[in-house]
C-alpha cells in the first residue's frame, strides 16, 4: 500500500471524531512517512510496518470513546463508548451482544420505573391530602414522600451499578487492541 | 509464546521508556519510535496514541521546528510534570529490578544443589 491510499483508508476510518482530532492523527501518520522516506524507506515498507489502516482507526476512535466517557459520565459518552466497542467487530464482543442488549433493555426498563414510582410518589402526596385517601391526610403525605425517596435512592444504587457495567465494558474492549495495544496499555 | 512475560514487561516500560528519551533532548515521533523499535521491539506505529496520551496526561508539550527537508517536525518536550513522572517511574524501576535481582541471585544457589541431588 503506499502513503495516500494508507492516508486515506485512515481518514475515511476516523470519520465520526472531531474534524481537529482526524486532521492531527492523520498529519502524525503523514509526517511519520516523511520522516520514513528521509532514511530511504519505501512507502510500502513504512505502510505495512503501520498496520492495518482501517483496524488503527476504529481502535483510535474507540479509544477517543473511552477516554472521553472516563472524562464525562453522561448518558451520551456511554453510548459512544458502547457503540464504538460493537464497532470493533470482535467475535467475542459480538458474542456478547445477546446478554449485552437484554441488559441494557432492563437498566432503561429500571430507570423508567424509578421514574414513574417517584411521579406517583409525588401525586400521592400532592393530590393524597386533598381525597379520600385510607388512612388520612399524614400516611398520604408520608407515603407519598417516602415512595420519592425510595425511587431516589434506588435510581443512585443503579446509577452507580450503570457506571460500573460500562467500565467493564471499556475494560474489557481494551483488551482487544491489536495495532496500538502496547501504547495504550503501557500507562496502565 | 506471543504474550509471555517479555511482552508484558515491555508494554509496562515503554512510557518510561518515552520519558527518558526526551530527558536527555527533545525529539520527534519518529525518532523516539525507531529508537524505541529497536530497544524494545515495538510497533512503530504505537507511538503515535502513546504520544496523543502523554500529552493530554499533560506529560509532554509540543512544537514544531524547521526540518531540513519538508515540512516543520512536530518536537516533543517533557513538562515539568513529566520530569516528575520521570523521577517517581525511574526510582519505582530501580527497585523493582534490584528486588526482582536480589530474589534471582537468592534462589539461584539452591535451585543448583537441588539439581546435584537430583542427579546423585
Amino acid at each position: 500500500m503506499k502513503r495516500d491510499e494508507f492516508l486515506k483508508r485512515l481518514r475515511h476510518g476516523l470519520k465520526g471524531l472531531p474534524p481537529e482530532a482526524i486532521e492531527d492523527i492523520v498529519a502524525d501518520y503523514a509526517a511519520h512517512f516523511e520522516a520514513a522516506a528521509d532514511e530511504g524507506r519505501s512507502e510500502e515498507e513504512v505502510a505495512e510496518a503501520l498496520g492495518d489502516p482501517a483496524r488503527l482507526a476504529r481502535e483510535l476512535k474507540l479509544e477517543a470513546g473511552f477516554r472521553r466517557w472516563e472524562d464525562v459520565r453522561s448518558p451520551s459518552s456511554a453510548w459512544t463508548a458502547i457503540v464504538a466497542l460493537l464497532g470493533l467487530g470482535a467475535l467475542d464482543i459480538l458474542v456478547l451482544l445477546p446478554i449485552i442488549l437484554p441488559a441494557l433493555g432492563v437498566v432503561i426498563g429500571l430507570y423508567l420505573a424509578m421514574f414513574f414510582v417517584f411521579v406517583a410518589g409525588g401525586f400521592i402526596l400532592i393530590v393524597g391530602p386533598f381525597s379520600a385517601f385510607p388512612g388520612g391526610i399524614l400516611t398520604a403525605m408520608f407515603g407519598g414522600l417516602g415512595m420519592m425517596a425510595i425511587a431516589v435512592a434506588l435510581t443512585a444504587l443503579l446509577l452507580i451499578a450503570t457506571i460500573g457495567i460500562v467500565n467493564a465494558l471499556v475494560w474489557f474492549g481494551r483488551l482487544h487492541y491489536r495495532v496500538i495495544e502496547p501504547a495504550i496499555h503501557s500507562e496502565g | 509464546m506471543p504474550d509471555g512475560i517479555e511482552i508484558q514487561l515491555k508494554k509496562g516500560v515503554l512510557g518510561l521508556c518515552v520519558l527518558a528519551l526526551l530527558q536527555r533532548h527533545d525529539s520527534y515521533a519518529y525518532e523516539i519510535a525507531s529508537k524505541l523499535a529497536h530497544a524494545v521491539d515495538m510497533g512503530e506505529g504505537t507511538i503515535y496514541p502513546l504520544m496523543r496520551r502523554m500529552q493530554s496526561d499533560g506529560l509532554v508539550e509540543t512544537y514544531l521546528e524547521e526540518s531540513r527537508s519538508g515540512p516543520p517536525r512536530k518536537y516533543y518536550r517533557l513538562t515539568d510534570a513529566g520530569r516528575d513522572r520521570f523521577d517517581t517511574q525511574l526510582a519505582d524501576w530501580r527497585a523493582f529490578t534490584a528486588s526482582v535481582e536480589g530474589l534471582i541471585a537468592e534462589g539461584a544457589a539452591p535451585a543448583e544443589n537441588t539439581e546435584g541431588h537430583h542427579e546423585a
